[in-house]
């Protein structure tokens, strides 16, 4: 008995001893943990290099955030909603109408996306920071992005110095400040980076993407900081593109070419990131067996498709991909059927896992899908309920006819493809965010904007996609060609507002947005303003 | 060394107890029941320390003064006072109490009478639990208790549970209450992982109390007010439920307790979806056109059939009691399995429990031992209440069209889902084992002080593991590759605490002071991981043992794909690593491990003190130290004081009144669960892993996952309270009302960021913002009949709580996430000024002359109405007749409003024409677009439990001791307007960042069961 109690006296005694108090400090058992910020390791730096590209990926892919306000507030990209799918509280419609308000999510989710960019590459450009000069250069294109993007939606971009606690409220570039920041950045990412390469594998920053975002910076400054155009930054542009002409970029031969997964002379930037959301965002469920259907949603304004050269009721092209409606290649076409596995000559393309003797989701068209679609075997294809799966150019009330964004049929509206899921489905890691053709259309604009003619390139560009050439070019022409050259690459509300026409009308805006000059700018988020004092929220929310 | 001090330390304490009596005589004597003779009964010398505890045979032998007075005293008796006058044998027969008042009741660090108690402390003991088939110890009192609403999230077996003492207090989650075990504080944080992240949704949220065996319950009390909380200072914002284990009783040889539950279940509501017939004929009436040939394959499936079941569950215990000289033991082993009325959802439990006591030297040094050990094991089909567009299995099968085959095979283009497909091809198991221990050692060191320590030791071991196969219909990630998590969870507690007691009793009036220290540590380390391209017989809790097995050094996540491996290092940094060649039938891959521990420390004190037996004073304070919190804001001290009247001891109070006692208190507790780790600091962690659609894995880089905030302190409730307790006539007519406001400020949660932020969400402290919750609660009781062989009672509880949130500057947030077709990224709840948590803001629903819905759902206010219930209320009745009883409970909530999300995603007139199933009430229900259309009143009454009972009449030779058995109904009505399954929901849609809870949101929640349990308990 008394060694029982000897026993547990003496266990209790040493469990008393074994926990003394304790300092309540906690230890880095799974992570790095600091009380300031004092600099990145070069280390640390290129692993959160590596960090904010996987984000990017994200940041650009979804068909949410960047990419709808980009397009769908413009008049290329518009959901219709079809029964109950993508009303979504209004998410889609209200920004093809221009009736968002502060508390939009995609309002916001890109606010905070880019922002959150901006901070991590602030941190690699901290002076504390010994990272590679390379390294810092790439941080220095990926703050100028971020800030870029923050600056051409809101207007207004938050800046926080990485010297300072984060409590306290970050300071705001507006107009020339932000753009003089942008621009001093991206210098010092061109200094600092090598050159892309044509028909290389340019998945990071390089020098040629700083240029063409310089360019894009310069081209549009006059919008920021509400002033004339400035014929030394339209030569800037002009300079700025002749650099990444010399460094061997140029238009590539064969337009949907460049939306495959291998190099073109083209590609400035992409991101190794699936390309699915691409494809099956305007697909219909029917229109292919891969990756389960699409999802019926994204579609365009007849009046976009109307830019285009060709047949407006009609929209094919045979199974050589030969074009029977007289559009250009790039409007490109519905084919007859899919091509067989036996003819399939392309590398890229699919195999035929599902053993139809096609090769798979062959039987869907590149570019504007219009009028009947066809399954692989040839047969027209049915929507849900058993009607043919024939996109309509107009939006209607599946009840009562009228012109409608909501409650439209399954087929309504013309879709829109450009990365095709016959190679490899949504599974092609290649989603392009900078190319030559947009420099290309910039320089062509700068010349125009700083007096001189760019008929001549224009003409080029349009011959080699199979449009005919004009007589002359006006500033509507360039529009338009960039809107037919770079549809549904991110770039159509910048354009629109640059080019004066982002608050013009158009099927189904919102009356009171039309000319609303409000509108260019999108709100700062609700609880943004509230949060920092040195954001004044837009006018007109 | 410390050993020997304390040996010293018992021997001089011995000494001075050494003292010399005179005029003595020896009194012995038996104490029994009237069962027979009682063990372990205090005998006390009146108005001396002299007294010694009755053995086996409830005999005692006392040395005393001869004119002394022998107190006999054990809980549960009334205590007997018997004069010696010279006698030297007395024996004396022991009355149960049944004076409620009397009843002990467990508070933090004690115990207290309802009588003596100065804060609102209600107890529930086991004879009044909640019967039937029990997941987890709060159903056992849901109901019981003015102003406790207790809340199971679904019908799935071993659901969550939320647990709201007086409302609300934080805008985050993590409003449940502290739970102590047997004087364990337990963990807030989950201790299973998620399962799941490979579909949509993933799983719902298991309920961590499963572990603890009903039947091992003796009693729960729930403390209220921060007079009764604020000894667990930190931890005690949201009040306080103990839990405390059985101990050894009666009987020298023991008794064994069987007993045994046989359940059936059936889902207690469901839908009535068209059939085939039905279906084709509304199809053609809504759309004009006929189900589409893809669709009709000629057959008529009842898919809510398919995925439901009435299914058998059961429940086995086995308990051995013995009490002895000197100690008691008891143990128990329960074997549980509840069957869910959902295919593939189950709980399996196996519990075993020991707890002992015994008792040293003299008495004076007491030893405990409570320990459990349990597995649990469940199995969950896909019901997701995250899920997106598609919905989950329960979506599925309201939606599904009844001209479906029930084939998994049939194939199922764009987004709807077949639940056949789902039922087959999809698994998710997750097994948690628990080890909680507890030892105290309580030493008397004198009349005047005795001293405890207690040790914890609290170990759950979970893995969770889900498959979808890749035969899985219509998903991008899975079908043709299939997908397959795998998460595992260590949380580790340890826990020490010393108390030293002093108590003194003087002419008129008596002081009990307690002072004490705690330290306790929460340690959670485990794995994340998930694999992709699914070979024959692929394994990833082996793949990924066999891939550490081969990473040299510490390491904080690895993976693979196609393409290339990596292996990545914080310690010392090192993102450049591969994995060795290995040969492996997952195609990808991806681990991330964690591993972090929190710490409290915490000194605390109470001191109360009673005069005349008619005023009681109670102070309180503890000085709570974290980990959680950085500089000056590591400390938090959280004091309380309360006053209570026993005005029925006063003269001017008549005879009749048996109870009359004004309670007022007043108190500051804290809060930081829900915090999680080191978010004062700047924390970098390589970023989570995730497996692309097509394999793809990435390596990933460094990310910021917190970032520095000194400022980051306690969230902190002021408390109030005013209390009357009353009876008449022996407690015949009994009550209590409380009065409380509360007032919590330094609100924490995840607030948007000022931009530029890492994370758009960042914890703070909201700045001048307040969550206000005051009310009123009621408790009434009455015996009808108490006679000798017939008892007939009533007791009611109602509370009425009012919720409301100020100070909030513009800072506002969203929340109350649906889900389903066409309401991705919807929210109808956010935070207003003034307004209760879980107000709705949403588009007012109007119609036309037509009957056309005529209304903007872009049009969004503040509809005055919450998710919050105001009036939660309990009925029980309880008859006894001879050798038969009888018991009802009815609880009911009343003032909210749910939104029935169900409705709003798959039962309407918009989706039926998308050529999905309905109801003939759907179809009413024109516009899909989010409104009050879908905003319904949940006001409810439930007849929660019924049982009958017989204790049959034995010989008294018997070897049975006892024999009984009850039939128990639970969920047998429910009276509601709701037009869903059951307006009772809890399940969380989804936060969109913000880390705040849904409450009242309706989206395919699993149906709740109706169950009708035989039971058979048996003594021998």
């Amino acid at each position: 008995m008394k060694k029982q109690i000897k026993f547990i006296i003496f266990f209790f005694s040493l469990s008393l001893v074994l926990f003394s108090c304790t300092d309540l400090e906690i230890e880095e058992t799974d992570s790095i943990l600091a009380e300031n910020f004092n600099g990145l390791t070069a280390e640390e730096a290129n692993s959160s290099l590596t960090n904010m590209y996987n984000s990017l990926n994200n940041f650009i892919a979804t068909q949410e955030n960047l990419y709808a306000l980009s397009e769908v507030t413009s008049d290329a990209l518009l959901i219709p909603t079809r029964g109950s799918d993508w009303g979504d509280n209004g998410l889609w419609r209200q920004l093809h109408q221009h009736t968002w308000n502060p508390d939009h999510r995609f309002i916001t989710n890109t606010w905070n996306e880019w922002n959150g960019l901006q901070l991590n590459a602030s941190e690699i450009i901290d002076e504390r920071t010994p990272a590679s000069a390379e390294a810092k250069g790439e941080a220095y294109f990926l703050r100028a992005l971020a800030m870029y993007i923050i600056l051409d939606h809101y207007g207004q971009v938050p800046f926080r110095d990485t010297t300072v606690k984060p409590s306290v409220d970050p300071e705001v570039f507006t107009g020339a400040d932000a753009v003089n920041f942008i621009v001093e950045d991206l210098n010092n990412a061109i200094s600092s980076l090598p050159n892309a390469t044509p028909n290389g594998d340019n998945q990071r920053a390089t020098k040629t993407s700083a240029q063409l975002l310089l360019a894009k910076v310069l081209l549009n400054k006059h919008v920021y900081t509400n002033s004339e155009v400035n014929n030394a930054d339209m030569n800037e542009v002009i300079s700025l593109v002749d650099a990444i002409t010399d460094a061997g970029f140029q238009l590539h031969d064969g337009y949907y070419d460049i939306f495959k997964e291998d190099t073109d002379s083209e590609t400035i930037w992409y991101r190794p990131r699936a390309v699915g959301e691409r494809i099956f965002h305007t697909l219909h469920y029917n229109s292919t067996e891969l990756g389960g259907g699409g999802w019926n949603g994204f579609s365009t304004l007849a009046e976009y498709y109307d830019l285009y050269e060709g047949d407006p009721d009609s929209n094919r092209v045979d199974l050589e991909g030969n074009l029977l409606d007289g559009q250009e290649e790039r409007r490109g076409g519905v084919p007859p059927q899919g091509i067989p596995i036996a003819e399939a000559t392309d590398p890229l393309l699919n195999g035929d896992d599902n053993g139809d003797g096609f090769v798979d989701g062959s039987n869907v068209g590149s570019g504007f899908l219009l009028g009947q679609q066809y399954a692989p075997d040839g047969s027209p294809l049915e929507d849900r309920n058993g009607d043919p799966l024939s996109f309509t150019r107009n939006f209607f009330d599946a009840a009562t006819g009228d012109p409608s964004l909501v409650d439209n049929n399954e087929v309504t509206g013309i879709r829109v493809i450009k990365y095709n899921p016959r190679f490899g489905g949504g599974f092609q890691n290649h989603l392009i965010f900078m190319r030559y053709a947009d420099a290309y259309l910039m320089k062509a604009e700068a010349m125009f904007r700083a007096g001189q003619d760019p008929t001549t390139m224009i003409n080029d560009l349009r011959t080699l996609r199979g449009a005919s050439p004009l007589s002359s070019v006006s500033e509507q022409d360039i529009l338009d060609e960039r809107g037919r050259e770079l549809f549904t690459e991110t770039w159509r509300r910048n354009d629109l507002i640059r080019f004066g026409q982002y608050t013009r009308d158009w099927p189904f805006k919102d009356p009171s947005a039309v000319n609303n000059p409000d509108r260019k700018l999108f709100p700062i988020p609700a609880t943004q303003v509230n949060l920092n004092p040195n954001l004044v929220q837009n006018p007109g929310y | 060394m410390k050993k020997m001090l304390l040996k010293h330390a018992f021997y001089i304490m011995a000494m001075l107890f050494s003292t010399a009596m005179l005029a003595q005589v020896t009194v012995t004597g038996v104490v029994s029941d009237q069962m027979g003779p009682l063990p372990g009964v205090n005998v006390l010398e009146k108005g001396t320390q002299n007294g010694t505890v009755t053995g086996f045979d409830g005999d005692f032998t006392l040395e005393v003064a001869e004119d002394a007075t022998l107190v006999f005293s054990y809980v549960g008796f009334k205590t007997q006072e018997i004069a010696v006058n010279g006698q030297t044998t007395i024996n004396v027969t022991l009355q149960e109490d049944a004076a409620k008042l009397d009843e002990v009741v467990v508070i933090g660090y004690g115990t207290t009478t309802v009588k003596d108690a100065t804060g609102s402390v209600s107890s529930v003991a086991s004879e009044d639990f909640n019967g039937g088939v029990i997941s987890s110890p709060e159903q056992l009192i849901q109901g019981k208790t003015a102003g406790v609403q207790i809340s199971v999230a679904s019908g799935e077996p071993g659901a969550g549970t939320n647990v709201r003492i007086r409302g609300s207090n934080s805008i985050r989650s993590n409003n449940n209450p502290l739970f102590v075990v047997d004087g364990i504080p337990l963990s807030d944080e989950s201790t299973v992982p998620a399962t799941g992240g490979i579909v949509d949704g993933g799983s719902s949220a298991r309920n961590p109390l499963s572990f603890i065996n009903p039947n091992d319950i003796e009693s729960i009390s729930i403390l209220k007010d921060a007079s009764a909380t604020a000894i667990y200072g930190s931890r005690g914002a949201n009040g306080v439920v103990i839990v405390t284990t059985k101990s050894g009783k009666a009987g020298k040889d023991g008794v064994f307790t069987f007993n045994t539950n046989l359940s059936v279940s059936s889902a207690a509501n469901d839908f009535d979806l068209f059939d085939a017939e039905a279906y084709r004929a509304n199809i053609l009436d809504v759309t004009g056109s006929p189900v589409p040939n893809v669709d009709d394959t000629g057959a008529n499936t009842d898919w809510q059939d398919v995925i439901t079941r009435t299914t058998f569950s059961s429940e086995n215990n086995l308990t051995y009691s013995r009490a002895y000289t000197g100690g008691n033991l008891r143990a128990s082993f329960s074997y549980t399995d509840q069957q869910g009325i959902l295919e593939e959802s189950s709980q399996e439990r196996i519990v075993g429990r020991l707890n002992l006591r015994h008792r040293f030297l003299d008495d004076r040094l007491k030893l405990r031992i409570q320990s459990s050990i349990s597995r649990v094991n469940d199995e969950s089909p896909f019901i997701g209440a995250q899920a997106g567009a598609s919905g989950n299995i329960i979506g599925a099968a309201y939606s599904a069209p009844p001209t479906w085959p029930n084939d998994p095979d049939f194939f199922v283009e764009g987004n709807r889902l077949n639940p056949a497909n789902i039922l087959a091809y999809y698994d998710s198991n997750t097994n948690t084992n628990r080890l909680l221990l507890n030892g105290s050692l309580e030493y008397e060191i004198n009349s005047d002080f005795s001293a405890k320590l207690n040790l914890g030791y609290d170990r759950s071991d979970a893995e969770a593991q889900s498959i979808a196969t890749a035969d899985f219909n219509n998903n991008p990630g899975i079908s043709g590759n299939g997908q397959t998590s795998f998460n595992t969870l260590e949380a580790t507690s340890k826990l020490l605490e010393a108390t030293v007691n002093y108590k003194k009793d003087f002419d008129n009036s008596n002081l009990d002071i307690i002072v004490g220290y705690s330290f306790q540590d929460f340690r959670r380390k485990g794995i994340n991981s998930q694999g992709w391209g699914l070979g024959i017989n692929a394994d990833l809790p082996g793949t990924i043992d066999a891939l550490r097995s081969r990473i040299r050094g510490p390491y904080q996540q690895f993976g693979y794909d196609a393409d290339a491996s990596f292996v990545n290092r914080l310690n010392p940094f090192d993102d450049n690593d591969q994995l060795p060649f290995f040969v492996h039938s997952i195609e990808s891959l991806w681990v991330d491990t964690f591993d972090n521990t929190d710490e409290l420390q915490s000194f605390f004190g109470r001191a109360n003190y009673s005069f005349n037996d008619k005023f009681l004073f109670t102070a309180t304070v503890r000085a709570d130290g974290s980990s959680r919190f950085g500089g000056n804001n590591k400390y938090g001290i959280f004091p309380s004081g309360a006053f209570a009247w026993k005005i029925s001891e006063e003269d001017f109070i008549g005879e009749n009144v048996s109870t009359l006692k004004l309670r007022l208190s007043s108190g500051v507790t804290g809060n930081q669960a829900g915090l999680g780790y080191a978010q004062y600091l700047k924390r970098q962690r390589f970023a989570g892993p995730g497996i692309g659609d097509d394999g793809n894995v990435d390596r990933p880089g460094l990310a910021t996952v917190a970032v520095q905030n000194e400022e980051l302190k306690w969230e902190s409730t002021f408390d109030m309270n005013l209390g009357v307790d009353f009876g008449w006539d022996f407690d015949r007519i009994r009550g209590s009302v409380d009065f409380y406001r509360k007032e919590t400020s330094d609100l924490l949660f995840r607030q948007a960021a000022a931009a530029p932020a890492f994370d758009p969400f960042v914890f703070r402290n909201l700045q001048d913002g307040k969550v206000i919750n005051q009310g009123v609660e009621l408790n009434l009781g009455y015996d009808f009949i108490a006679t000798q062989d017939s008892n007939f009672s009533v007791d009611f509880n109602i509370a009425y709580n009012d919720n409301k949130v100020e100070g909030l500057n513009g800072t506002t947030a969203e929340f109350g996430a649906l889900n389903g077709p066409g309401l991705t990224n919807a929210f109808v709840q956010r935070l207003g000024e003034g307004r209760s948590l879980f107000s709705y803001y949403l588009a007012e629903y109007s119609e036309d002359a037509d009957g056309n819905p005529n209304f903007s759902p872009d049009d969004k206010k503040f509809v005055d109405k919450d998710g919050l219930p105001d009036i939660t209320t309990g009925l029980a009745l309880n008859y006894t007749l001879g050798n038969f009883d009888a018991s009802a409970f009815f609880t009911g909530q009343f003032g909210f409003y749910v939104y029935n999300n169900t409705a709003n995603a798959f039962l309407n007139r918009t989706t039926f024409a998308t050529n999905r199933n309905a109801t003939p009430e759907a179809l009413t229900r024109q516009s899909q677009e989010i409104s009050t259309l879908y905003l319904e009143k949940g006001d409810f009454v439930r007849l929660q439990n019924l049982s009958l009972g017989y204790n049959f009449t034995l010989d008294q030779n018997s070897t049975l001791k006892s024999l009984r058995l009850s039939l128990n109904g639970q969920n047998l009505f429910l009276i509601t307007g709701y037009s869903g399954l059951d307006p009772e929901v809890s399940s969380n849609t989804g936060d969109g960042g913000t880390g705040i809870p849904s409450a009242s949101i309706d989206y395919t929640s699993f149906p709740r069961p109706r169950t009708i349990t035989l039971g058979l308990n048996a003594k021998f």
